[in-house]
């Protein structure tokens, strides 16, 4: 599913990933971890291509992601569910919009998108703030229509981008059961965060990234 | 993506506000001028400056009998000119009736004064020689020819189309650059929605389509204001020159040149979008 060898990024020389290599399995559910600037967030834009890595190879969904063409980008990624921190919704479009707008870049007919949009956002509970506007909404509601949005195309792939880290602990815990129940359901899931107390929680496979360099690569945060 | 697209579109021109506003009243002035131009230059054109005219040449007789002898000689030469002479009493009353506030002058004036005119009217390609035959004609004083004036009349009428076309272009190119000026704050007010929409799977296509749309409607929208302000005119216009006609398919003609210009600056102001790495 995932594949990266000896991938290498730094920032105006500033070195943000070093010659990590790793592999996640299809179906796998992973942890990423480290503390501020480990490079936990490069890592992850580097899985969805808003980042190009100045040496190394990465492969995902058997997408060769240095080779591939600017082209292909956009098709690549409507093959994943990214979930950011800061959920990056689209402001000036409502929660129905939002969640249809990813499937209106994939033609599908109107009524179609409704049906879709709708069962993802009652799946989060959310079906009943479709006219609502983003800014209407508490930050867990919005994360939750950004995980709406991620899966409303059935991805084969979720990365999600400190997705707890602007929701209170008891939101943090339910979007992990969230996440759980999307991995049962065969999704391959890789969660950055640097709540350890997440990882306790919810142990899983985790990557440890310390100053750009994976350090660790074992089950749970505690062994 | 229809209803999302027209959706979005819909927003970005009332986004646009005060500057997209401006736009559209540009693009309406510089339609409606283009169009008055236009059919001005097609009136011109076909109707005073019609090649198959026929021309009018005037020559001034010495004495009314070597007026009616000349006019005599000129219809055996040239069968196919027509004509007639206007004796000097005619050319006082003709004066009258166009000059009335000189009337009293005109008619206190003695008749010798005036002169015996010999009007013909000729085929344009037989002008000039009618013209030069009269020329040599020693019972002639002087021979004015309507092509004189008609190529003085088509000059004039050609540099002030130049001139007023080029004034057309330069305000479509001012079009142009406030179109592109309201795509590109478009653009910077929506850089982080449209970094979202590429993270979220969608083609640069989806993204620039709806900016190309608003900077179509807004010339369109201005190209209409333009071709209903024309038609206004030429409403007012046709009560007193009722020959003084739009020039037939301008109409249309307008919201597309609007539209074109307007989807020009767009694409010029959607450069200002970075590119995915």
């Amino acid at each position: 599913m995932i594949l990266l060898e000896d991938i290498i990024k730094s920032y105006r020389g500033r070195p943000a990933v070093r010659g990590i290599t790793a592999t996640v399995e299809k179906g796998e559910f992973v942890f990423l971890t480290g503390p501020s600037g480990a490079g936990k967030s490069t890592f992850l834009r580097l899985l969805y291509r808003a980042e190009l890595p100045d040496g190394g190879r990465i492969v995902v969904n058997g997408h060769d992601l240095v080779a591939m063409r600017r082209r292909e980008v956009a098709e690549f990624r409507r093959r994943l569910g990214v979930v950011f921190q800061d959920f990056k919704l689209l402001r000036r479009r409502s929660v129905g919009e939002n969640v249809t707008f990813v499937l209106s870049l994939l033609r599908v007919s109107e009524k179609e998108q409704q049906r879709r949009a709708y069962l993802a956002l009652k799946q989060m509970g959310l079906q009943h703030r479709m006219q609502a506007y983003p800014e209407e909404l508490s930050g867990g509601e919005q994360q939750r229509v950004a995980i709406a949005r991620a899966l409303v195309l059935q991805p084969d792939l979720v990365l999600a981008d400190e997705p707890t880290g602007n929701l209170d602990p008891e939101r943090a815990h339910e979007l992990m059961e969230l996440f759980r129940t999307i991995h049962y359901q065969g999704t391959t899931v890789v969660v950055a965060t640097h709540d350890r107390a997440l990882i306790e929680a919810h142990p899983a496979r985790t990557l440890v990234l310390e100053k750009g360099k994976l350090v660790r690569d074992g089950w749970g945060i505690t062994q | 993506m229809s209803r999302h697209l027209w959706r979005e579109v819909r927003r970005q021109l009332v986004e646009s506000g005060a500057a997209g506003l401006v736009a559209i009243l540009l693009v309406a002035v510089a339609t409606t001028w283009g169009g008055v131009l236009w059919s001005l230059h097609r009136y011109l054109e076909a109707e005073l400056l019609a090649p198959h005219r026929p021309a009018t040449i005037v020559a001034v007789a010495r004495t009314p009998e070597a007026a009616e002898k000349v006019r005599g000689a000129l219809l055996a030469a040239f069968p196919t000119a027509s004509g007639e002479v206007a004796a000097a009493r005619t050319v006082r009353e003709e004066l009258v009736q166009w000059f009335p506030e000189l009337s009293t002058v005109l008619l206190g004036l003695d008749e010798a004064s005036f002169p015996t005119l010999l009007q013909l009217d000729v085929p344009v390609l037989q002008q000039a020689a009618v013209a030069q035959w009269l020329t040599a004609r020693t019972e002639i004083t002087l021979v004015a020819n309507s092509h004189d004036w008609e190529a003085r009349v088509q000059a004039a009428a050609t540099r002030i189309a130049a001139v007023g076309f080029a004034l057309a272009f330069a305000l479509l190119i001012g079009c142009c650059v406030v179109v592109l000026l309201v795509v590109r704050l478009l653009v910077l007010a929506h850089a982080d929605e449209i970094a979202i929409m590429r993270l979220i799977g969608a083609h640069e296509r989806d993204i620039r389509l709806p900016y190309l749309l608003c900077g179509f409607c807004l010339g369109a929208l201005g190209g209409t204001l333009g071709a209903i302000s024309l038609f206004g005119l030429s409403l007012l216009v046709a009560s007193t020159a009722p020959a003084l006609r739009l020039a037939p398919g301008v109409l249309p003609v307008l919201p597309c040149t609007g539209g074109v210009a307007g989807l020009l600056g767009a694409a010029l102001g959607l450069a200002a979008l970075p590119s995915e790495p």
